[in-house]
C-alpha cells in the first residue's frame, strides 16, 4: 500500500485538531488574557496539540520598573551598582539590618552572583542601605504575630 | 473559576483589607486608598506593599519586587477555593532574564548526560506520552520569611508565596526511560530558559536524587488548573515535585541532565541549604552548623476567613475557616483556638482533592470582647503536628509553626 503523502498527513492533523477544537471548545474562551502571538500582530499564534490538549505560543511584555533608590547621599552610587540586576524594592523592603548584615549582602552579590560592583563603592552602598527609610527605628511599627514566650503552651 | 470572577473577587478582598486598616487603625488609611497597598503585618514594620495588576495574565498581586518578578498571593484568595487560580498564583524568579516569549513549535526539552540515548523532545512528542494529573501545593522555601524573629534578609514574603493547582503532565520517569539512565547515575539536574544577567553568574538549576526523579510522582507539567501555564509560572513546561518545596519545581524547564555524581553547583551545594537539625531550627544568630539541601515540606495551616486586625461585631461565637496542607502527605485533622491556644476545637475537613494539595477546614470558636488570638493547628497523616514555637535559621526557610490571626470583637 502506498504510504500517505506528507500533505495527507498534514491535512489529517489539521482535521483532527479541528475536531478536537470543536469538541472541547476554544481553549482561550476560558483563559485569562489571551497571550498575543510572538509573530506579527494579526497572525494567529502557532500551536501544538495532541490528545485533547493544545499549547499555544505565548509572549508577554513585563512592566517597566522605573522606581529607583530615592534621595541624595549615595543614591547615585547604589542606583548605578545595584539596579542593573534587580529592583530597588528588593532592598527597600528589607527589615532593619545591621551594617555588618548589609555588608554581607553586598559581598554576596559581588562574590556569589558576580555583580559588577566596584569594591571601592561597597562602603558607600552600605552607608546608603543602613539609612533607608525602612531601616530607621521611627518607621518600625506593626505587630509580632507569634505568641509571647510567657503564653502557656496549647494542649496537644 | 474564570478570570473575570477571580479579578472581581480580588477587588473585593482588597476593599476588605483597606476596611481593616480604617477600622482597626492598622496601617495608614489614606495612603492605602490612594496607592492600593496592603500591610503584611511583619514584626518590626516596613510591611506595606503595593498591590499591582501590571503583570500580564495576573490579577491584583502583592508586589514584592518588579525585576526579577516576586509576586505574592493575597491571603483572601485562599479563602475562596483550595485551588489557587492561575491569575493569582505567586511568582518567583531568581534572575531578571526570564522567558517572555516561547514558540511551542520550536521549543525543545533536552535530555542528556549519563544516559544511553540523548534526546531533544518537542512539545508535540511530550503531549503524546501517558498523562497524569495531580493536585499539589507549590510553596516557596522562604514562604513566611517576613515573620522570622529576629528578621532575616531575603524576599520578605508574608504567607502568600504558595499556591495549589491541579497539574497535568507526564511522568518524569517516562521521559528518563526514553533516554535510558545508565548504571551509576546519582542525581538528575534540571535547567531552564531563564539566564543570569551578568557574565559568570550561577545559572539556576536544581537536582533530585535519581530514585526520587524516577519515583513516578515527579512530573513534567504542561497544564495548570485546566489551562496552559502562564509564562510567569513556567510556560511551556515545569517540573512538579509533590510534597517538596518550590525551589525544585523548575519553571520553563528545557534541560534534564543525568549526573554520575552529586550536583556540586551553586544552587544545590550552597543555596537553599537548611540546618541539619529537627525542624531546621538553630539559635538566632547561629551561622556555623551542618546543612542539608531543603527538601520535603511540613504541615501548615492558616485561618483565611478573616484578615489580621479585622474588627467584627461581638457575638457569642463565630464561624472560622481556612486551608491546611500536610506537607509530603495528607491532612489528618485541624483544630482551631480563639484564646491563643489554651482551648482547642475540632474542625470539619472539606473534600480531599489529593494528599499533596490544600484541604479546606471549617469550625466555630467563641469570641470575647477585645482582641481574640485565632490559631489553627494541623496534624498530617504521618502524625506530625504543627508546633507552637517558631523556628529560626539564617535563610528564613521552612517556617511551619501555628500561625495567629488577631480579630477584634467590639
Amino acid at each position: 500500500m502506498k504510504a500517505p503523502s506528507t500533505g495527507l498527513l498534514t491535512g489529517g492533523v489539521i482535521a483532527m485538531t479541528a475536531v478536537v477544537l470543536v469538541l472541547i471548545g476554544a481553549p482561550h474562551e476560558r483563559t485569562s488574557p489571551t497571550p498575543h502571538a510572538s509573530s506579527d500582530a494579526g497572525v494567529p499564534a502557532s500551536s501544538v496539540a495532541s490528545g485533547g490538549i493544545r499549547l499555544t505560543s505565548a509572549a508577554i511584555d513585563l512592566p517597566a520598573d522605573d522606581a529607583s533608590f530615592p534621595g541624595g547621599g549615595g543614591s547615585d552610587i547604589i542606583n548605578a551598582n545595584c539596579t542593573g540586576c534587580h529592583s530597588a524594592a528588593m532592598a527597600l523592603g528589607q527589615p532593619k539590618l545591621s551594617a555588618d548584615q548589609w555588608r554581607a549582602e553586598v559581598t554576596k552579590m559581588r562574590e556569589v552572583y558576580k555583580a559588577p560592583v566596584d569594591e571601592a563603592d561597597v562602603g558607600a552602598i552600605v552607608q546608603y542601605l543602613i539609612g533607608m527609610p525602612g531601616q530607621l527605628s521611627g518607621e518600625q511599627s506593626g505587630r509580632a504575630q507569634d505568641p509571647a514566650p510567657n503564653v502557656p503552651s496549647p494542649r496537644p | 473559576m474564570d478570570a473575570l470572577n477571580s479579578c472581581m473577587a480580588a477587588e473585593i478582598s482588597r476593599r476588605r483589607l483597606i476596611a481593616t486598616g480604617l477600622l482597626g487603625g492598622v496601617g495608614a488609611a489614606v495612603p492605602a486608598l490612594a496607592q492600593r497597598t496592603v500591610n503584611l503585618h511583619l514584626p518590626g514594620g516596613n510591611a506595606e506593599r503595593t498591590l499591582t495588576s501590571a503583570f500580564p495574565s495576573k490579577c491584583s498581586m502583592i508586589l514584592q519586587r518588579t525585576r526579577p518578578p516576586l509576586l505574592e498571593t493575597p491571603m483572601g484568595v485562599f479563602d475562596r477555593s483550595v485551588f489557587t487560580p492561575n491569575d493569582h498564583f505567586f511568582v518567583r524568579w531568581h534572575w531578571a532574564d526570564i522567558p517572555t516569549a516561547v514558540d511551542v513549535e520550536t521549543f525543545r526539552l533536552r535530555v542528556g548526560g549519563h544516559v544511553a540515548r540523548p534526546l531533544s523532545i518537542g512539545l508535540a512528542q511530550l503531549l503524546r506520552l501517558p498523562r497524569v494529573e495531580l493536585a499539589a501545593v507549590n510553596q516557596c522555601s522562604g514562604n513566611s520569611r517576613g515573620f522570622f524573629q529576629p528578621r532575616v534578609a531575603g524576599a520578605q514574603w508574608g504567607h502568600g508565596a504558595m499556591g495549589n493547582a491541579k497539574w497535568l503532565g507526564v511522568r518524569l520517569r517516562d521521559v528518563l526511560e526514553l533516554a535510558g539512565i545508565k548504571p551509576g547515575a546519582v542525581q538528575v539536574r534540571f535547567g531552564a530558559l531563564d539566564q543570569p544577567v551578568v557574565p559568570d553568574g550561577p545559572d539556576f538549576a536544581k537536582s533530585l536524587d535519581v530514585d526520587h526523579a524516577r519515583n513516578g510522582e515527579v512530573m513534567i507539567a504542561f497544564g495548570m488548573n485546566g489551562e496552559q501555564l502562564p509564562l510567569l509560572n513556567g510556560f511551556p513546561i515545569r517540573l512538579i515535585v509533590p510534597g517538596w518545596y518550590s525551589t525544585y519545581w523548575v519553571k520553563a524547564l528545557n534541560s534534564i541532565e543525568v549526573l554520575p555524581h552529586a550536583d556540586d553547583q551553586y544552587w544545590m551545594a550552597k543555596a537553599y541549604k537548611v540546618p541539619a537539625k529537627p525542624r531546621a531550627d538553630v539559635a538566632p544568630g547561629a551561622m556555623d552548623f551542618p546543612t542539608v539541601p531543603i527538601n520535603r515540606m511540613i504541615p501548615r495551616s492558616w485561618m483565611t476567613s478573616l484578615p489580621e486586625g479585622q474588627v467584627i461585631a461581638l457575638e457569642p461565637s463565630i464561624p472560622v475557616g481556612g486551608i491546611a496542607m500536610g506537607g509530603d502527605c495528607g491532612v489528618a485533622k485541624v483544630d482551631v483556638s480563639s484564646d491563643g491556644g489554651r482551648t482547642w476545637y475540632r474542625t470539619a475537613l472539606g473534600p480531599d482533592e489529593g494528599r499533596y494539595g490544600f484541604r479546606r477546614w471549617d469550625g466555630r470558636v467563641p469570641l470575647r470582647r477585645g482582641t481574640n488570638a485565632i490559631m489553627s493547628k494541623c496534624w498530617n497523616t504521618k502524625g506530625e503536628a504543627q508546633p507552637t514555637t517558631p523556628i529560626w535559621n539564617p535563610g528564613g526557610y521552612m517556617r511551619g509553626n501555628i500561625e495567629t490571626t488577631h480579630v477584634v470583637a467590639a
